[in-house]
Formats: structure tokens, C-alpha cells, sequence
């Protein structure tokens, strides 16, 4: 680690699980995106809301808000429009951005204020102790074994923000991975670069409530996208593969619409227009 | 014989040009020196339905209008039930009806057949301009200075409609003489120099921006979307940013996260707004993050009666959001308090960094009145969060206990100030902490900081003489009429009238005040005694105490309040 790199962790020590999926976001945004940048701390304010991984404002060296359970997106709007030379980041979980905090996005979309909203997708509530989330895999899609132990499975099909998230027009959507820091900081790079609303979902691996399956399967079969590289379809698709344009929002939701489950596209989805 | 003071109702159904026609007369008054008060009423229709106003122009005060109204124009006789107990017809009244209406059989017995419309016709061919013919007619009634009137048409880039219509109006001015109106004629204003026109909804917004407030988010709700149309309106002018945001909750958010980055912000709402934005008043109050928010109430529970007053969110004001939360509530009494105390909001939420609650209501919030100008022109002192002396990042503590418990508050992006906040339990880093000592020190600092507040005797008004024995406590719109009704019963030297602009933390004055009565009465417009029970809480209220405490959705008349008021005095 060098010196700069340093700088933007804080001496507070994670209360995360070992092994879990929100050391990889730590890294990435610690070790590569933030100092890539080169944006100095005092610099940058990342706003969360509430869960395992909203804690992380207080492992960052730079401005921090650990606010409240769904409202990150907005604090973070607030933030940016009153002190525009910030770099402001909002991060929460698939609870806090897909659920309680689910009407704020679309909102956030379609106003484009230049903030970087990232999802720890984690398909599960980690600090309540395992409850369902609305990207729980879906009992009804023979996903069972897949399902958080403690609790009844969900009868409430999967909420695909994603595709939502592309349906919006949110100028800049990306999927990585908590296991692929390299790769997940360079797209928050990108996000942070994007002049307008960049929209980043993270699969994120929660090693304490779901079946250890559950992050395997998806791993084993995702596929990186590159501009103007063929893309990886699920084998139950029966279109012929095309060259990815992150330009073209139909092919984009196309992708999106993959569950992630059976092929969980990594990398820039869609680009739209800047601020 | 002149008169000082006169009270004119106008109702008819939304197209009549109803609004119209108050507000110009208004205006025509206020431009020679009359003070008024215009209050508006109004169901929850859409468009159509009906739509009244009663105009009090006074050549001293902008009084309160008197519950009987002296002249009635209407052009919508079926629409006038709607409004029957705001605008009370006495025997002397005189009903000066549309000619459209002749034929009606439900008219009131004194009513005269004026033709507004008819000269609307001949002039026009169409009706639209009835209302016009009707200011004209009232202009010459109450004797307005056709002088004064005529430059004001010609000058007022406001009263342009006027301007084009002037035959209308003119014919107006000629029919006044076929009616018997000469008992109208208003003295001339004891100072004639020109009034301003604002309701409390746009003295807020105009109170904001002088104050400092450069951020706002809102979101459309009756009565108080006027604030973030006025807002919307000038905020841009000033450098400011405006957000029309998708519920309560992202207003409220996102004017914490402007604050955070050093903006005085501001949201404002009404009750059902208010309900959103309590997990974000928590939240504030905790982190310390400086929030004014203004609720202009209207009649609840739930949906309530969004167009009508009431004094009914003062418990959500005090008590709302879980835990120990503290907070500051103010509320105006009259339209220079609207703007005042939105100053005083600014000042004591950044200098507290803390919440303040403004609580306007739907009287106060939309009613126009005439008024000095003096409040624009007067000085303020504005206050501003003590900010971090040195740059030193590794030894800043946000939250320093320091020995009035307000601790300096670097804006995120500041340099070299980097901290974490949350609405978790933190110490004095703002690091997430829960054991019982930080606790405990944290609850103490965020109670104890605003404590100064109690000696705040200057926004505590006592009215009437020292020594009196039997005392009204009233906040709020209220006070207006109470005091007005104390006045006109000729009872200011039998009884004194306590009326707190700040309510929470509890001013110490009043406690004063009840220790200097022997009865005291409590009189506030919601159901169950909201102010009468938290005074209760906090100080002990004499033996002989009466509330009078009933439902909003139509105002207090000086007949109804007379006889609590003189049963008190005894």
C-alpha cells in the first residue's frame, strides 16, 4: 500500500463479517477508484443510509454520513446542488435503495444531479438478521436451496432494479462484482467521471445469511461486457449474440434483463447523456 | 358621517372572478394608506365550486374583519350557503346581488338587483367583466380618491386587467349612485402613504431569502405551496437552488444534506407533509445538522380539511419523532411575525444547529393583508454556525463538549476538516458509539444547548397592564381576534393577553405570567386543548384555569370568544 492509498481509510476497524462482500467495495473505492481520482478527501462526501454495508462512511477518509434507512439518494442530492465542486457518493444496500428508499431513485434519474449512487446487492437483509429483500431469488423460480436459511422463502417475485434502473434512463448504469476490486473500481471511476446520475449495482456476497451457493453460482457464470465485443447470453436465450453498445438503451435493457442467476452481466450497461 | 372601518364579503363560484375582485379593491385601498385583511375560503374543488372573501379596510390597523360583513356582493346566491358563518348577513347589511340572480327566490330580503353583469354585457357582449363592474362600484361607495385610483390603473403593471377594462369599471363608478351607499364612505387612511400586500405564506419565503436560505425543497400541499412558489420564483435570482422533490421525505432529506454542505436550508409543508418528515427531524436533531421547516397547518386528522385553519400540530410540533428529540417550535401571530420569525428561525437553527419548526397556519398563510412596511425595512441581526477556528483534521471533533454544549461545525467540503456523521449514537467524533456515559453526555448537550432559549423573553408579548389579576394565554392566529375582542370589550385593563412566539423550549416568561393570575384562560382552535396540556406539562397553571379549545375550519368570531373572555373578567 502506498502512502496516498492510505489516506483514505480511517483508523476504525469494519464491523462486518469476515469475509464479506463489503471489504471489496472498501477496496475498491479506497485502494483504486478514490485514489485513481486523485480527488482529495476533504473533497468527497459519501452519504449511506442503513445496513451492513451503510457503515461504510465511517471506514472512508473523507467526508461521511451514516444517515437513515433509505434516504442516502437524497441526502446526497441535497449535498451536491448546495456545494457543486463535491464529489458526492451515495452507497446502501438492495433493502435501503430497492425497497424502503425504492421512490427516490427513479427521481434521482430523471434529475441527473451529478452524484454516484452504488448497491451493494447483497439479495438480503444482513443487520436485521437475514430477512428477505426484493432480490431474494424467488422460491417459485426452483431457486430454494439458493434462499437465506432462518426465514420463510419470499413468495414475491425478484424486483429487477436494474432493468428499472435502464427503463429510467439513468445516464450511467453499471454492474460489478465484491469480489473483482480491480474491476469494481474502475467502474466507480467511470461513475464518478460520469457528469450525471451513474448508477452502480454491486453483487456482493453475504457469507453469514445465504447458502454459500448462492454467490458460486452467480460467479461462476458472469460475463464482462466490452464495447463493440460480442455478449455472453444464458443458455435458455435463443438470440444470436451482439456487439455491445452501452449507447443503445434497448440492447442495454436486454442485458439488464438477464437474471442475474443465470447470466449477470459485469461492466458499463448503458451510457446515456451527461449533465 | 365617515367611517373608520368597513367589512365586505364577496363569494360566488370559481370563475366569477371572485379573488379578482377582492384583491384589487385591496390593492386600490392599500395604495391610500387603508390597512386590511383579506381572507380567503374555499372548498377543496378543483375548479367551479364555490369561492368567498371578506375584505376589513381600516384606516388605523389591519384589523381582523368583523363577523357581520356591511356590504355583500354576490354573484352566486346558491354558493353563498357555504359561506353563511363567515360571512354573517346583520339586519343592516346590504346584499347587492348579480342582475343574473333576479327571479331567485331564496334571496335575502334586503337584497338589491345590481347589474354587473348587465354592464358587463352591454359593454363587452359577454359577462366576464361583471366583477370589474362591481370594483367600480365599490371604489365610489367607499369613497376612494378617484385621483388616487386613476394614477394606480395607469401605473400599477399589477391592476393591468384593470387598465384594459376601464369602461367596465367606469360603469361600475356610475351605478354606485343608484344605490343607497352613502353610509360607506371610509374616512380618509390616518397616513396615507401606500401599504404592502403579502400573506404569511409569501412573507416566509421573502423572510428566508433575507435570512440567508439558499436551499429549498417542497413538495405542492395546501396551504403552503405558496411558499414554494414564491421560493421558486426568486431563489434562482439569488444564487439559490430550488427542487420541487418527489414527497416530504426527499424534501426534507435533501435540505439536511444542503445544510451538511454549509447552506442555510429550508423545506416547508402542512400537517400530512409534517408526518414524512418526522424520521428527518429526528435525524437532524441528533446529527445536529441546523433544519427549519414551516408548517402551515391546516384542519386535521389524516386528510382533514386541507383549504381550512386550524391550531392542531402542536404536538407533532414538540413531540414528534422517536427518542429524546429535541427541537425549537416558534409560531407567528400576525403577518410581521410571519417574517420576523422566519429570520429567527434561520438564526436559531444555525446557531443552535439544531431543528426549528415554524408553525404558520391556513388563516395566517393565505389571508392578504395590507400592512406598514416597516418589518421589510427594519434591521435583523442575522446568526451563523460557529465554524472550526483551525484546519486540523486529525484533532477536529464535531461534536466537542464545550461549556455551552454547541460545538463547531465544519461544512462537508471544507478543507482539512474531514468527518463521519450519523444519526446512530455517537461521541464526540461523530464515530458510532453506544455505550451509556456518551450517551448520556450526548442526550445532555443536545437538551441543555437550546436551554438559553427559555430567556428569550422578547418573543414572548405581554399585552395589557401588569397588575392584572385574570390573564388569557393564545397563540398563534388566534391571538388577533382575542385580542382584538379584549379591545373592543374594553376590557385591556381587566385583562392581559400572554401570547408566545416561541413555544418549545418553554419560554420562562410564561411561567412568569401564569404566576401573576389568578384565572387564566387558554384559548387555542383545536379540539383537545394541545397547548392548554403541554402548558400543563412544563408549569403549574393557577387553580382557577379554562380553555376554550374547539375545532378549526371556520374562524373565531369576536361574538363567540366575547363571552368566555367576559366570563373571565368577571
Amino acid at each position: 500500500m502506498t502512502e496516498d492509498t492510505k489516506d483514505y481509510r480511517s483508523g476504525i476497524k469494519p464491523v462486518w463479517c469476515p469475509g464479506c462482500g463489503d471489504f471489496g467495495l472498501l477496496s475498491a473505492l479506497t485502494r483504486r477508484a478514490l485514489p485513481n481520482l486523485g480527488i482529495p478527501g476533504d473533497n468527497v462526501f459519501i452519504v449511506s443510509g442503513i445496513g451492513c454495508s451503510s457503515r461504510i462512511p465511517g471506514y472512508i477518509n473523507t467526508y461521511g454520513f451514516n444517515s437513515i434507512h433509505g434516504r442516502a439518494v437524497v441526502i446526497a442530492q441535497g449535498a451536491k446542488l448546495a456545494r457543486p465542486e463535491l464529489t458526492v457518493i451515495a452507497i446502501g444496500g438492495d433493502g435501503d435503495f430497492f425497497s424502503i428508499g425504492g421512490g427516490h431513485l427513479p427521481h434521482a434519474v430523471r434529475r441527473n444531479i451529478d452524484i454516484t449512487c452504488i448497491v451493494v446487492d447483497n439479495f438480503v437483509y444482513g443487520l436485521t438478521k437475514g430477512h428477505i429483500s426484493p432480490t431474494t431469488p424467488n422460491l417459485e423460480r426452483g431457486e430454494e436451496r439458493l434462499l437465506s436459511q432462518p426465514f420463510y422463502p419470499p413468495l414475491d417475485p425478484v424486483l429487477d432494479m436494474l432493468s428499472y434502473s435502464v427503463a429510467t434512463g439513468s445516464s450511467f448504469i453499471a454492474q460489478g462484482i465484491a469480489s473483482d476490486v480491480a474491476h469494481l473500481g474502475w467502474l466507480i471511476e467511470e461513475g464518478v467521471k460520469h457528469k450525471g446520475f451513474s448508477f452502480i449495482n454491486v453483487l456482493t456476497p453475504c457469507v453469514t445469511f445465504n447458502p454459500p451457493e448462492l454467490f458460486e453460482k452467480i460467479k461462476a457464470q458472469v460475463s464482462y461486457l466490452k464495447e463493440g465485443e460480442p455478449v455472453q447470453l444464458p443458455a435458455s436465450s435463443k438470440e444470436k449474440p451482439w456487439l455491445h453498445d452501452p449507447a443503445d438503451i434497448n440492447l442495454s435493457l436486454k442485458l439488464a434483463r438477464f437474471p442475474v442467476l443465470e447470466k449477470a452481466h459485469l461492466g458499463i450497461l448503458f451510457q446515456g447523456k451527461e449533465d | 358621517m365617515m367611517r373608520n372601518r368597513i367589512t365586505i364579503g364577496i363569494a360566488g363560484s370559481g370563475g366569477d372572478g371572485v379573488m379578482v375582485l377582492g384583491s384589487f379593491l385591496q390593492k386600490l385601498a392599500a395604495g391610500q394608506g387603508y390597512f386590511s385583511q383579506m381572507p380567503r375560503y374555499y372548498g377543496a374543488q378543483i375548479r367551479g365550486g364555490g369561492t368567498a372573501v371578506k375584505l376589513s379596510l381600516d384606516t388605523e390597523l389591519p384589523t381582523v374583519p368583523e363577523d357581520n360583513v356591511d356590504i355583500m356582493v354576490c354573484f352566486d346566491w346558491s354558493r353563498y350557503a357555504e359561506f353563511k358563518s363567515e360571512l354573517v348577513l346583520a339586519q343592516d347589511t346590504v346584499v347587492l346581488c348579480d342582475d343574473t340572480e333576479a327571479g331567485q327566490t331564496d334571496l335575502p330580503g334586503q337584497h338589491l338587483s345590481a347589474g354587473f353583469s348587465r354592464e358587463s354585457r352591454t359593454l363587452t357582449g359577454s359577462a366576464l367583466n361583471k366583477n370589474i363592474v362591481a370594483l367600480g362600484l365599490l371604489t365610489k361607495a367607499l369613497a376612494l380618491s378617484e385621483e388616487r385610483v386613476r394614477k394606480a390603473i395607469s401605473d400599477d403593471e399589477e391592476l393591468t386587467l384593470l387598465k384594459d377594462n376601464l369602461p367596465a369599471f367606469e360603469a361600475g363608478e356610475k351605478l354606485a349612485a343608484g344605490f343607497p351607499l352613502s353610509q360607506f364612505k371610509l374616512s380618509p387612511a390616518l397616513d396615507d402613504s401606500p401599504r404592502v400586500i403579502f400573506h404569511g405564506n409569501a412573507a416566509v419565503a421573502r423572510a428566508a431569502i433575507r435570512a440567508g436560505c439558499r436551499a429549498f425543497f417542497g413538495y405542492p400541499i395546501t396551504p403552503a405551496s405558496e411558499i414554494m412558489q414564491e421560493m421558486q420564483a426568486e431563489l434562482p435570482r439569488q444564487g439559490g437552488v430550488i427542487i420541487q422533490a418527489e414527497d416530504e421525505i426527499a424534501a426534507a432529506g435533501m435540505a439536511v444534506g444542503a445544510s451538511l454542505a454549509g447552506a442555510k436550508a429550508m423545506t416547508a409543508t402542512s400537517g400530512p407533509g409534517l408526518d414524512l418528515m418526522t424520521e428527518t427531524m429526528g435525524l437532524a436533531s441528533s446529527a445536529e445538522i441546523p433544519l427549519v421547516i414551516v408548517d402551515v397547518q391546516r384542519c386535521g386528522t389524516s386528510t382533514g380539511a386541507p383549504s381550512k385553519s386550524e391550531q392542531s400540530d402542536l404536538n407533532q410540533a414538540i413531540y414528534a419523532a422517536h427518542g429524546d428529540t429535541p427541537r425549537v417550535v416558534l409560531a407567528p401571530y400576525d403577518i410581521a411575525g410571519c417574517y420576523r420569525l422566519t429570520i429567527e428561525s434561520f438564526n436559531i437553527a444555525e446557531y443552535y444547529q439544531t431543528v426549528v419548526l415554524l408553525l404558520s397556519d391556513q388563516w395566517l398563510g393565505q389571508t392578504l393583508v395590507a400592512a406598514s412596511s416597516d418589518f421589510l425595512s427594519k434591521d435583523y441581526h442575522l446568526k451563523e454556525r460557529k465554524r472550526p477556528a483551525g484546519k486540523d483534521s486529525d484533532n477536529y471533533r464535531r461534536y466537542q463538549l464545550t461549556a455551552d454544549f454547541i460545538s463547531p461545525m465544519a461544512a462537508v467540503g471544507d478543507a482539512g476538516l474531514v468527518y463521519q456523521t450519523t444519526g446512530l449514537a455517537h461521541n464526540e467524533k461523530g464515530e458510532p458509539a453506544s455505550n451509556f456515559e456518551t450517551m448520556q453526555k450526548m442526550n445532555e448537550k443536545r437538551w441543555q444547548k437550546l436551554a438559553p432559549l427559555r430567556q428569550l423573553d422578547e418573543l414572548v408579548t405581554v399585552f395589557g397592564e401588569e397588575q392584572s389579576s385574570k390573564g388569557i394565554i393564545t397563540w398563534g392566529s388566534s391571538a388577533q381576534i382575542v385580542l382584538e375582542t379584549v379591545r373592543e370589550l374594553g376590557l385591556q385593563r381587566k385583562v392581559k393577553v400572554c401570547v408566545p412566539e416561541l413555544i418549545h423550549p418553554l419560554p420562562d416568561k410564561i411561567g412568569t405570567f401564569t404566576e401573576s393570575v389568578e384565572r387564566l384562560l387558554v384559548i387555542e382552535m383545536n379540539y383537545s386543548g394541545q397547548l392548554y396540556h403541554y402548558l400543563r406539562s412544563q408549569i403549574c397553571l393557577p387553580e382557577r384555569t379554562a380553555v376554550y379549545a374547539r375545532t378549526g375550519g371556520r374562524p373565531f368570531s369576536r361574538r363567540e370568544l366575547a363571552e368566555s373572555i367576559s366570563e373571565l373578567a368577571g
